[in-house]
């Protein structure tokens, strides 16, 4: 009962995470969206790691290797949006036509 | 975690509600302060789920790495660029949104209605079979200790470059 539980709440987490990330139209939010796609993805390996797994734990391994991904994702992610305000004073998403010219 | 099964069950449901809301705060708010305060949240409730999962290491990791590093950080972007842009935005409801809304609850009823029709406790009983001759001999942080300096050896170091790296190449992008 607690396995379907918590898989619900982490297809919930990235439903909504994928709304955000399409239709948010601040650069930031769509950074939290996409940390919350990626939250969900780690509840799915440490729920499965408890079940199924619970003498290797090898789901803990890949959920550790998740979140430093993301934090190497998060130190990239507002520096590209620092330098793209720094030059068009705007976050807006759609004004992401910097290399065209 | 071994509690006993009403404050086990008390404590998913509040941790769920909690994350229900916060994730709807995350993407519904229009301040973005309040927002990014929300994802805090949805990281310490995911984080205590992680505690009641047994496992603690990565419940310890969970709040150091994305409550005290990264939520930390994205508070700083919105503070860094809080333009007044965001009060156009306010009310702002278009095709786009109400298609996407749709194609997601669709994604989610899909996901919920494939994970209500797997049988979970037939694999259950399969793979603790396999697992009841082997003794718990270690404990789980010790088991993860063993996976990264042994079998997991080769990706520990690979994430050590691409933090290296990443960092490197933020403060290079950042610099005026």
């Amino acid at each position: 009962m607690m396995l379907e539980y918590v898989l619900g709440l982490s297809a919930y987490l990235f439903s909504i995470g994928i709304y955000g990330l399409i239709t948010s139209r601040n650069m930031v939010r769509a950074l939290m969206c996409l940390e919350l796609i990626l939250n969900a993805v780690n509840i799915n390996f440490v729920t499965f790691s408890d079940f199924f797994d619970s003498r290797q734990l090898k789901g803990n391994i890949f959920s550790i290797f998740v979140i430093s991904i993301a934090a190497a994702e998060a130190a990239i992610g507002p520096a590209i949006v620092s330098s793209i305000y720094r030059n068009r004073k705007s976050i807006r998403i759609n004004q992401l036509n910097l290399l065209n010219k | 975690m071994n509690l006993p099964g009403p404050i086990h069950d008390f404590l998913l449901v509040f941790l769920g509600l909690g994350l229900i809301l916060g994730g709807l705060g995350v993407v519904l708010l229009t301040n973005p302060i309040f927002s990014a305060f929300s994802l805090g949240l949805v990281l310490v409730c995911i984080s205590l789920f992680y505690i009641l999962s047994n496992s603690h290491f990565v419940a310890a990791a969970q709040l150091l790495i994305y409550v005290g590093a990264i939520n930390v950080l994205i508070l700083f972007a919105v503070m860094f660029m809080n333009g007044s842009e965001y009060y156009k935005d306010f009310n702002l409801w278009t095709v786009g949104n109400g298609l996407t809304s749709l194609i997601c609850t669709s994604l989610f009823v899909l996901l919920i209605t494939i994970i209500s029709n797997t049988t979970w406790y037939g694999i259950i009983w399969t793979t603790r079979a396999n697992q009841i001759i082997e003794q718990d001999l270690v404990s789980n942080g010790q088991q993860i200790g063993i996976h990264l300096s042994t079998d997991f050896f080769l990706p520990f170091e690979f994430i050590s470059i691409i933090l290296l790296v990443a960092l490197i190449g933020a403060i290079a992008t950042a610099r005026q």
